[in-house]
């Protein structure tokens, strides 16, 4: 689904590559998180998935990354938009019109959707979305969390197959954070839509993501499943990754020898690992 | 040190309140954190705090000083205030101006000022950026000039408004080292999160806001073992909570993964 090789991509007016070598390879149906450090790459490499690099961004761009087979370099924003989805940090910045349909028919009008297909679109990727009961409402008047929805369902609307996601949930609370997720998942497993998310929190994103990618300084220096990835919570925390806290438990044990199993991920593993250490002294 | 006492508050009559009948006092150097669903009356509380808003019915003493007769420009002497987004309070042409500006408004003497500027760019790591544009840095480095500019005036009282919000998580705990450095000095320090992990690490007391009214107030400990009022506010405890209270006796007073460590070391006789 998205094939990178050997990327390697220098802004202009900048004295260093912002990606260094990257080599990755995303299949159909993936849950990918992307985490890491601010200025390690990673709003950079989503700007290589939907075009934005090198067709907005211009610099030196070396390698190829190629999405649902068609080059991003060969190919425009405009053909790659209808096969990748993209949404950013804020959605303000995103929204252009004032009323949550128009908004979603905005994307459809510019690829000259025919009206009644236009019209089914709409229906669908705002249920997709789990926002049909605000199609009528001022894009105005709604939450962060609604508001970011509503960028999700135009992306939806045409159809992509994969979705790139940079920080979508920076600005809202924890449920709002928790929903968008749900919403993700939902994509992911009932439509079969690619999600590429890059986020800082980890322990959200970790309850549903299947792989993990860490980039630190335009490089990836962990890549697996999550859960295999999770385990490295001492190189984590060294690169000030904010790894869930039964993880950094598990690591301080370990480091102390009263544990030397695999490294639990969620509660329920940490308190099958805490039971065991306390069964044994006793 | 802040006295809240019975306040109400609306933006105007026909609006519903938004804060209704909130009281707490708060003693010199706390550490005091605000949580609560978005919505709950957070941000308003906050500006009550620097009188930016008066209260509808009841008082706000900071200092003594009751907020409805005492100047915003007298209260921000002693209660400095650092907003969810940096670029909200920066604006200033370089970093060095934007630590003086404050500074002019309460000091005479250049020397003095220029002594200030030295050793708050010091605390904040800004020493080698005075000269740069504020534009030109990381959303990091840009919290970290609102707070130099803010801490600059030696405020008695530090209120944050999601002080981690758009950071990684190193640079997340960079602020909040420096936020502890001055509570551990004597700053009161009051902050709103909605982040469980970086209330449970820094904040003593945890204050919870539901609809406008204090849903509950005590240590952070207690609090965050009060499930039923954390979940009535679609709030989760942070994850070694979680894992706590899965134990018979909710090990305690547990709330960070170090306190885990501590006492599962401790019950093994280490």
């Amino acid at each position: 689904m998205i094939e990178i090789d050997n990327l390697t991509f220098q802004y202009n007016n900048s004295d260093r590559p912002a990606l260094k070598d990257i080599c990755l390879h995303v299949e159909k149906g993936g849950f990918t998180g992307i985490i890491g450090p601010s200025g390690a790459g990673k709003s950079t490499l989503t700007y290589c998935i939907n075009g934005v690099v090198p067709h907005y961004l211009t610099g030196d761009f070396y390698g190829s990354v190629r999405v649902c087979g068609l080059d991003t370099v060969d190919n425009g924003c405009m053909v790659l938009s209808r096969h990748v989805g993209s949404v950013f940090q804020d959605p303000e910045s995103q929204i252009v019109t004032s009323v949550v349909e128009d908004e979603i028919a905005f994307g459809l009008e510019n690829f000259n959707t025919p009206y009644d297909e236009m019209e089914k679109r709409i229906t669908e990727s705002l249920e997709m979305a789990d926002i049909s009961h605000l199609r009528h409402r001022d894009t105005a008047g709604l939450s962060g969390g609604q508001k970011q929805r509503v960028a999700i369902a135009t992306a939806i609307a045409l159809r992509p197959e994969v979705l790139v996601l940079d920080e979508p949930t920076s600005e809202l609370d924890p449920e709002g954070s928790a929903s968008i997720f749900e919403t993700l998942s939902r994509l992911n497993h009932e439509y079969g839509m690619t999600i590429v998310i890059v986020e800082q929190k980890v322990m959200l994103l970790s309850k549903h993501s299947k792989r993990l990618i860490v980039m630190q300084d335009g490089r990836i220096v962990l890549d697996g499943m999550t859960r295999e990835v999770l385990r490295h919570s001492e190189k984590l925390v060294e690169l000030g990754i904010n790894c869930p806290r039964v993880v950094e438990l598990a690591g301080k044990l370990s480091k102390n020898g009263l544990y030397q199993g695999d490294c639990p991920t969620d509660v329920d593993e940490a308190y099958t690992m805490v039971t065991d250490i306390l069964r044994r002294q006793k | 040190m802040i006295q809240v006492d019975g306040l109400s508050f609306s933006y105007s009559k026909k609006l519903p309140s938004i804060l209704s009948e909130v009281s707490f006092n708060i003693q010199k150097g706390e550490f005091v954190a605000l949580i609560g669903q978005n919505g709950a009356g957070k941000t308003t509380l906050l500006k009550q705090l620097n009188g930016l808003l008066k209260p509808t019915r009841g008082s706000v003493k900071i200092c003594g000083m009751d907020t409805r007769t005492h100047r915003t420009s007298l209260l921000a002497r002693h209660i400095g205030y650092l907003f969810q987004n940096p670029d909200h309070q920066i604006f200033c042409e370089t970093v060095g101006s934007e630590i003086e500006f404050g500074l002019k408004n309460i000091l005479q003497d250049e020397d003095i000022i220029n002594e200030r500027i030295k050793e708050i760019s010091a605390l904040l790591s800004l020493g080698d950026k005075l000269d740069k544009s504020p534009f030109s840095l990381s959303r990091g480095e840009r919290q970290r000039v609102a707070l130099a500019s803010v801490v600059a005036l030696k405020p008695d009282i530090l209120v944050l408004d999601e002080p981690t919000t758009g950071q990684d998580y190193r640079e997340c705990m960079e602020i909040m080292d420096i936020v502890k450095g001055l509570n551990d000095s004597g700053t009161t320090v009051i902050m709103v999160s909605h982040d469980m992990e970086v209330v449970a690490e820094y904040a003593r007391r945890t204050i919870v806001l539901r609809g406008g009214t204090v849903a509950a107030d005590g240590a952070t400990p207690d609090i965050f073992r009060k499930t039923d009022i954390l979940s009535s506010s679609n709030l989760r405890p942070p994850q070694i909570v979680e894992l706590a209270l899965k134990f018979e006796d909710g090990f305690h007073t547990v709330v960070t993964a170090e306190d885990m460590y501590c006492e599962i070391a401790r019950r093994c006789g280490k």
